[in-house]
This record gives structure tokens, sequence and C-alpha cells, in this order.
């Protein structure tokens, strides 16, 4: 035996040591967190911030509960089942709200949405549980997107693509519900040309609604994806 | 939620841009669809038969929001109905509307049923007391449209189910059942 040949066992054996630990590290962590799981199963079911911290632990180790329903996890908490009935449920709502909101519609009212029906269920539902639920369904190739627009979070069921123009125009949407020509031009420093080429082409996609009917003769394009129309009331 | 009455209005009544005709087709189409019902609701259960278009009617202006239907977006969704059946214009120039929120055949239907249950199948009755007499009240003839009601009593004349005869005057005339 020579010398390379020593240092490359003695290297194997080193390595082999080290995974072994890993492994035994790993297992002792696993034990615990299922340990964990077991003894505070309710909370994890009925709590939303408390299984929303759950998930995270669980993601820190590599474990994710919702890869399987048949795997120990789901089995243990039963929580498979469940995101998979919310996303039954928010495709439901995505599909019913669609024709008004031209499939994109804000995660809060999603999220009231689906509270408002599984109002018998007592499990309260957190926009933290529709994300996963909807990350799930995007597994499927179900073309379900989450897309930020400034601070708020739109779930989008159609397949249009929003460019950084559209994107910009439903942040400043955001606050009043709808936006004029003048408003973007001024507000982004647009020309008025880009500014009515992105506005039609959202009225195009559904997602925007013209309103001609206020006394200062503005036009206004609203967004019911933006504001909720069960909450919407007068614009001043 | 606002309501008119005891009429509870939908959401979208008090979303701005439903009181504008919508320039894209899909929209548009939607935008039709949800007055149609609004339209419809709203008249059978407030028992409106005739919509006139230049006229004060509840559901064409939302005073919360400000917001009108023109003239052109009431000849829409009114229209709209027309072509599916749902309602009649009333002479040309589009300024009346009849609401069918039965079709004429249903109307029948409910006046075979009607007589029946008053038991009228031999008898004579004037066409003012079938939409205001003791018997259709609590019933839906009551305070029916008289142009609608006719319609349907033509109809069943022609299946042979009863006779319309002319009394002295226009508001007596009288239907001989014969069932």
């Amino acid at each position: 035996m020579n010398l390379q040949d020593q240092y490359r066992m003695l290297g194997e054996n080193v390595a082999k040591i080290r995974t072994d630990m890993m492994k035994e590290q790993l297992a002792t962590f696993r034990s615990q967190l299922e340990e964990f799981a077991r003894k505070h199963k309710s909370d994890i079911r009925k709590n939303p911030a408390f299984r929303s911290q759950f998930h995270e632990m669980c993601a820190k180790v590599g474990v994710d509960p919702l890869a399987s329903n048949k795997g120990f996890w789901a089995e243990l908490l039963g929580i498979g089942d469940f995101y998979y009935e919310l996303g039954v449920q928010i495709v439901d709502i995505c599909l019913a709200t669609r024709p008004h909101n031209g499939g994109l519609i804000n995660l809060q009212e999603l999220c009231n949405l689906l509270r408002q029906r599984r109002k018998s269920d007592r499990e309260a539902v957190s926009e933290d549980d529709c994300l996963r639920a909807i990350s799930k369904l995007k597994v499927m190739g179900s073309g379900f997107e989450v897309v930020s627009v400034g601070k708020r979070k739109l779930v989008r069921s159609v397949p249009t693509e929003l460019n950084k123009d559209h994107n910009e125009i439903l942040e400043l949407a955001q606050a009043q519900g709808f936006v004029t020509v003048d408003e973007v031009e001024r507000r982004l420093s647009w020309t008025s040309g880009r500014a009515i080429d992105a506005l039609d082409t959202l009225l195009d996609e559904g997602l925007a609604m013209i309103d001609d009917g206020h006394k200062d003769g503005k036009h206004r394009y609203w967004f019911p994806c933006v504001s909720s129309i069960s909450t919407s009331v007068a614009d001043t | 939620m606002q309501n008119l009455g005891d009429f509870k209005l939908p959401h979208f009544f008090n979303y701005p841009p439903y009181f504008t005709l919508q320039p894209v087709r899909d929209t548009r189409e939607k935008q039709v669809q949800v007055w149609k019902e609004l339209i419809i609701d709203y008249c059978r259960t407030q028992k409106i038969f005739v919509i006139g278009l230049e006229e004060e009617f509840p559901l064409f202006s939302n005073p919360v929001i400000e917001r009108s239907l023109s003239h052109e977006a009431r000849e829409a969704f009114l229209s709209a109905l027309v072509s599916e059946g749902r309602a009649e214009w009333l002479g040309k120039g589009h300024r009346k509307c009849l609401i069918l929120w039965h079709h004429i055949q249903d109307w029948a239907d409910i006046i075979l049923r009607f007589v029946k249950d008053n038991g009228l199948e031999d008898s004579v009755i004037t066409v003012e007391e079938m939409r205001s007499g003791v018997e259709c009240r609590g019933t839906e003839l009551h305070g029916i449209d008289r142009a609608i009601l006719m319609r349907a009593l033509r109809l069943l004349e022609q299946k042979g189910k009863l006779a319309i005869f002319k009394g002295t005057s226009a508001d007596d005339e009288g239907v001989k059942f014969s069932m």
C-alpha cells in the first residue's frame, strides 16, 4: 500500500464518519420534530400561526409535510387533506369570481371568501395556508400563480402574463381601486401613449373595466382584482 | 349592502364601471349577463311589468355612487332580454319594454292551474276579475299586466281551451273556458 492509497482510505474514513454523524443528527432531529408534531397535533391543526411556524421548522430540516398524502406526516397530522380541500375550494372561488375580476384576485379577498365558505369549519385559515395550498396547485400545472404587486399579493388563475408596466398600474390602482390616464402619466412619468397602451391591454385582458360616469368627465379604469367588490363603496 | 325596499341589491350595483357599457366584448357580455338577471329578479319580486326607458326606474341609477345608466346602456340590457324572449318592446322606437319574467307559455300554464284550482272549467269570468278578483288573490295572476294576460289568453284561445268575447266596453271582455 503506497502513501497515496493510505491517504485516500483515511479520507474516505473521515468522510464516512462525518456522514454517519450527520445522518444520526438528522435522525434525532426528525424524531424530535415528529415527537413535537405528535404532541402539538391539535395546535397545528387549529391554530394557523402555529401551523405556519411548524411549516417553517419543517422546511429548515428538509421535511415537506405536504409532499405526499400517504406519508408519515400527512397521516399523523391529516394536513394533507386540509390543504387538498383548500386547494379545491380556491379553484372554485377563482372560477366563480373570474367573470368579475378577469382571473386575478386579491389574496386577502380570496382568503375572506374562503373563510365565508368554510364558516361551518372551526379551523381558521390564514393567508399563509392559502399560499401553501396554491403552491400545491402550481405543482399540478394548473396555471395558478401568486404575483406580488406593491405590498399586496394577487392570485392569478389565467395564463395572462403581466409585464412591468401593468404591474405598476395595478400598484397605483391599489390606493383607490381605479386610475385615470392623467394619474398614470403624472405618477409614473410616462408618455400618454405608453399609459393608454398599457391600460388598453388591461381592458382587453378583462382585468380592467372602464367608467365614464364620474361628474369630472375623466375616464376611470377600475381594477376588480385590487378593489374587492364586496367592500367597494362610493369613490369620492 | 344597499336595499331597494325589501329587495337586496347585488354587489356589482355599487361598483361604478358596471354603469358604463363596457367596450371589450367579453367584459360586456358578463356585464350584460348580470344586469339581465338583476332586471328580471327585480321586476319579478316587485311585480313590475313595464319599464319605460326614459322614465325614472330605481335600477337605472345609483345615487350612492353617483352613477346612472346611459340610454344606450338601458337599451342594450333590455335588448338582450328581448333577444332571449324574456322581454318585448312595446311599439316602435324602443321607449317601453314589457318584461316577461315568465314566458307567455308559462303564464298560460298559470292560468290553466288557476282555472282548475277554482273549478272554473266551464265558467265565464271577465278578464278584469282574473287579475283583480277575489279568486286571484295570492296567485301570480294578481295584478298581472293586462297586455300579458291578453297574450296568454289568446294563446289558450288558439289551443281551443277558451273563447274570448267582447263586452259592451273595453274593460269587461269575458272569457269562457271549455276544458
